[in-house]
């Protein structure tokens, strides 16, 4: 008998332990990158880089003056926030416009948008670089966010927000003689504002880890996005412990928008699928 | 990254996106019908179209002049200065004969069969824990999730110090157990597993919620009936679990794959295509022959070879979905 419980308790024991392994399997890689950038050069080689017999910001404090992090931090940080602010307005817009107003080709057109879901960026990189390059926009902010508007999940999700909402609303404000600019910025904007959110961090996301589209704009040392910069950083003779450093800065923002919505986030995908 | 992501294809099963568009199609009441109903309607369109335009316009210039763009220059010969001569099929049979082309294929697809089925089954394996195992589900949800918020360039640049052949962290720990060194990613036949673990460790926490959620969705009274019927845990998951998250699981399995032939930036990172082309996929081809060789045309072609396998995948996709329901 006594043998047996213990067998069922081992057995129950072995999801959790299984789990906790794999967190920490998980885990591990950024920790390594943490102590390899707080720890002393001379510390290159394991167990050394891991075991340092004290911490340091002499990485950090070489990383920043030697290269550019704090430009290419800059540059990803106008990359990112200015396309939030404009791929919200304009899909929120959108979104109602496929929603709630009925104009002639709405729903084909909708149909449209949602088929380039079906080209990978890829395929047309090429030629989106050929136009903004002779639009002049090659090396500047506007060539690096403007084509990346055109974001159709986030049409795609705000319609589904707003379609929810019950026509009443609207009906009721028109009633009242409110311009329907009015009408988006009093009574959807408000309204959507959960969807906006989730929407948000999404777009942060998508652009502050984006890589091959900054990678062939932004060509210039000064227009490097932080992903660009460190992928340069660590093709160039830089010490291992300063790459980390550039690295753990770079995951800085990642992390604060995790910490503070990972809740949000992970519901909204299993909701939605959304993905980067 | 916001434009490659050719992912979403379809919603996953189960959510509320579920009642899509389509479900959606027949138009709203848009209050027609009252008085002055065609007036009132000319302004709802009109209302409607400059609310839709600024991405109407961005769609037209930025998502559909690319895709008719690239079909064009890839029947022509277009140059860094601008020149171009139409030569209709030309850069398509020389794809045929390009010994590097034929490489890079192969790469890709034999990437692909080693993503996709790492992938699936680290997600199916995290979500199966999750779903049983209650103690702390949110921490170790949180954990899985964290290295999909980072960028691939990251992951790739902290994973190719753990696979450094001299100073790296596993020939370290190899090297506690008298093993090694091992080159990872300077063995031909290594490279593309170490690449392949790395991007599945940096995304499978996105494919892992979306099963965590479908498994969530399946009534307990099914397994709970199995396990009256003596049924032991593998089996209830083996006969019970896994067929009814078939719909979810392939759905994994398309945007996987998808992302899996879009392959490039961890290569880009951790190998710069080697050792001897090892690791050179389709994209990685595609971006030397724009920005290296300038030779637009024929990236253009390669483009097209790209989008034409992902169109595959999404429409074995629909083929089977339309099975499901």
């Amino acid at each position: 008998m006594a043998a047996s419980r213990t067998a069922a308790r081992a057995g129950r024991l072995t999801l959790p332990v299984l789990l906790v392994l794999t967190a920490i399997v998980t885990i591990a890689p950024f920790a390594a990158m943490v102590l390899v950038a707080f720890a002393p050069e001379s510390g290159q080689t394991f167990p050394d880089a891991l075991l340092p017999d004290r911490l340091t910001l002499a990485n950090f404090e070489r990383v920043l003056s030697g290269s550019d992090v704090l430009r290419w931090t800059f540059n990803s940080l106008v990359f990112s926030f200015v396309s939030v602010v404009l791929v919200l307005l304009f899909a929120a817009m959108a979104g109602y416009a496929f929603a709630k107003k009925r104009f002639p080709g709405r729903d084909a057109v909708f149909w449209a948008l949602l088929a380039t879901l079906m080209v990978p960026f890829q395929a047309t990189l090429i030629p989106s670089y050929i136009l903004v390059s002779r639009l002049g926009g090659v090396d500047t902010y506007w060539g690096m966010i403007v084509p990346t508007l055109a974001n159709v999940q986030a049409i795609f999700l705000m319609r589904q927000f707003i379609v929810q909402l019950p026509d009443e609303l609207f009906e009721a404000a028109e009633m009242d003689g409110a311009s329907e600019w009015r009408i988006f910025t009093t009574i959807v904007l408000p309204l959507v504002r959960p969807a906006l959110a989730t929407l948000g961090v999404f777009v942060f996301l998508w652009h502050w880890n984006d890589f091959l589209w900054p990678l062939v704009i932004g060509q210039s040392g000064e227009m490097q996005t932080l992903t660009v910069g460190l992928a340069t950083l660590q093709s160039e003779d830089v010490p291992i412990n300063q790459v980390m450093a550039g690295a753990t800065i770079t995951v800085v923002p990642s992390l604060l928008v995790f910490g503070l919505l990972q809740r949000y986030l992970t519901d909204s995908i299993a909701m939605t699928g959304l993905k980067g | 990254m916001p434009m490659s992501s050719a992912a979403a294809v379809a919603p996953p099963p189960g959510g509320d996106a579920e009642k899509g568009p389509a479900a959606g199609g027949p138009p709203q009441p848009g209050g027609g019908g009252g008085s002055g109903g065609r007036a009132r309607r000319r302004r709802q369109a009109r209302a409607g179209l400059l609310f839709a335009a600024p991405m109407l316009l961005l769609f037209a210039v930025f998502r559909f002049g690319p895709v008719l763009g690239a079909v064009f220059l890839s029947l022509t010969d277009y140059r860094l200065n601008g020149e171009w001569t139409f030569v209709g099929a030309e850069n398509y049979t020389r794809l045929g004969g390009d010994e590097l082309f034929r490489d890079s294929l192969t790469v890709t697809l034999l990437y692909v069969v080693i993503f996709v089925p790492l992938t699936v089954l680290l997600s199916l394996a995290t979500a199966a824990m999750l779903h049983q195992v209650v103690w702390r589900r949110g921490l170790f949800r949180g954990i899985f999730f964290l290295p999909y918020v980072t960028s691939i360039v990251l992951a790739a640049v902290i994973w190719k110090w753990i696979y450094d052949a001299e100073d790296g962290l596993l020939n370290g720990l190899l090297g506690l157990a008298s093993l090694g060194p091992v080159d990872f990613l300077g063995s031909g036949g290594l490279v593309l597993p170490s690449i392949a673990l790395t991007s599945a460790w940096k995304g499978f926490g996105y494919s892992m919620l979306i099963l965590l959620a479908g498994l969530q969705a399946i009534p307990r009274s099914y397994t709970e009936a199995a396990m009256i019927d003596g049924a032991g845990p593998w089996q209830r998951f083996r006969h019970i679990t896994l067929p009814l998250l078939r719909p979810v699981l392939f759905f994994v399995l398309v945007i996987e794959t998808i992302s899996a032939f879009q392959v490039f930036d961890a290569m880009y990172v951790m190998t710069g295509g080697g050792p001897v082309r090892s690791s050179y996929s389709l994209v990685y081809m595609l971006y030397d022959s724009g920005f290296k060789f300038f030779d637009f045309g024929y990236a253009s072609a390669i483009g097209l070879v790209i989008f034409v396998f992902v169109l595959g995948v999404s429409l074995v996709q629909r083929r089977f979905l339309g099975k499901e329901d």
